[in-house]
């Protein structure tokens, strides 16, 4: 319930932070309130894949029930970094056409958001391919404990393949926001409403998905 | 332990030699995706970049043609039942990841000649060129192996192995790429081959660890 609160807070005040308190880029001019929304949407699509990277872990290592809700927490996180992944992709592509001259460029973050994209259709083409088999569960939970190892990998490799073109003052190696303080907060508070927003979601699925569980269970009886 | 290792490691190597059935098909398609990219190349010459590209290209679709077929065929002759009363997993994954190594092995000892041959590539240094195809194999062989128990269990449908290895092998082959590319140049590739070793030894690690998950049945 208090997440439902917060997001009621949260999300208008970052829409109307990033349209009227935060102040238009010197370079970028108007276009720059995609920022408010490119970046936590991609920020969302990498935390709803750590969430069903550490779900599936837990639903692989308490195999006796120790986490009733861990599967379809795995799978509601997938099929909401899936969304955000496609939308972070979607504004990113709009504003590297007005910033970079066009939709696509292969950058390393661009790259990145593929792969995730990647990862997560072949999970639910794996995931579709187990339908109706009890080992579904523990199959696309081990699919995706692989692909979470081998994440850590392409920090190593994609900067060594591809040359970056996104803004040094939002993204670099000191891992500090080097953006106009009330650009800082207004991009802060954006976050943290995404955030919160995921969260909410994920928690409305799995009540889904328990409920549709239980529908099954009767429908079977 | 070692006894049951040795003894899966000798069914399916015997199974496999009576058949030929997964390195045939890795082969076949090796030889035909070569002579496909010799005929349409024309004899144009090509820079090392495309070369890397492309041999990287022909190893990863002729893998993706044989390495899922060890745990297929247990799933499609009614085998992998008696297999998972009377080995242990531990044993079952080590025997098939050495078998992968070695369809991997073959794949790449018959892809470079043929490559070399029929594409007339100038190698600046053989031995790096050598140890990066038997490095970036491996790598395939390591991180494919678990994944091809997954399919298996699917019912080891279409491109379905081909489709959900794809982002797990990406890392491997582009640095493979990488690499490939600077030895045909002369270059250097220690730090590709050390790479793709470290790969090959956490992917094998998280795989024994799942392996259970994956194998056994409720």
């Amino acid at each position: 319930m208090a997440i439902t609160r917060l997001v009621h807070v949260f999300m208008p005040a970052a829409i109307v932070m990033a349209f009227v308190y935060a102040p238009a880029a010197e370079v970028l001019g108007e276009t720059s309130r995609l920022l408010y929304f490119h970046v936590p949407l991609a920020w969302v699509s990498v935390m709803a894949f750590a969430v069903s990277g550490i779900a599936s872990v837990a639903f692989l290592a308490g195999s006796k029930g120790r986490f009733p809700a861990a599967e379809t927490t795995f799978h509601n996180s997938a099929t909401l970094g899936t969304f955000s992944a496609l939308l972070a992709t979607a504004t990113g592509s709009v504003w590297a056409k007005l910033m970079w001259g066009s939709y696509w460029n292969w950058d390393p973050r661009e790259t990145s958001i593929v792969i995730l994209l990647l990862i997560y259709f072949a999970y639910f083409s794996l995931r579709s391919a187990l339908a109706g088999k009890a080992s579904r569960g523990r199959l696309s939970a081990a699919y995706l404990v692989i692909a979470m190892t081998v994440m850590p990998f392409f920090v190593f490799v994609i900067p060594r393949v591809f040359r970056s073109l996104h803004p040094d003052p939002v993204i670099n190696p000191g891992m500090k926001i080097l953006l106009e303080p009330e650009m800082k907060l207004a991009l802060i508070v954006s976050a943290a409403a995404f955030s919160l927003l995921y969260f909410h979601l994920l928690r409305i699925t799995n009540r889904v998905s328990k409920i549709q569980a239980a529908m099954e269970d009767l429908s079977d009886e | 332990m070692i006894e049951a290792i040795l003894a899966n490691i000798a069914k399916d190597f015997r199974i496999e030699f009576r058949r030929r059935f997964a390195v045939n098909v890795a082969l076949s398609f090796a030889a035909i995706t070569t002579l496909a990219v010799s005929l349409t190349a024309g004899g144009a010459r090509l820079e090392t970049r495309t070369h890397a590209l492309l041999f990287w290209i022909i190893i990863f679709f002729s893998a993706m043609n044989g390495l899922s077929h060890v745990f297929t065929r247990e799933e499609e002759e009614g085998t992998a039942l008696f297999l998972r009363t009377t080995s242990p997993e531990l044993a079952v994954f080590t025997a098939k990841l050495v078998f992968n190594m070695a369809v991997m092995a073959v794949i790449a000892a018959a892809v470079v000649p043929l490559y070399v041959f029929f594409l007339n590539v100038e190698i600046a240094s053989p031995g790096r060129f050598a140890l990066v195809a038997c490095a970036g194999s491996a790598a395939i062989a390591s991180s494919t192996t678990a994944l091809g128990a997954i399919v298996a269990r699917a019912g080891g449908r279409g491109s379905l192995f081909t489709i959900i290895s794809f982002p797990v092998v990406l890392p491997p082959l582009w640095v493979s790429i990488k690499a490939t590319q600077s030895s045909i140049a002369g270059g250097g590739a220690a730090q590709s081959i050390v790479f793709l070793l470290a790969f090959s030894g956490a992917l094998v690690a998280v795989s024994y660890m799942l392996f259970g998950h994956i194998w056994i049945e409720e």
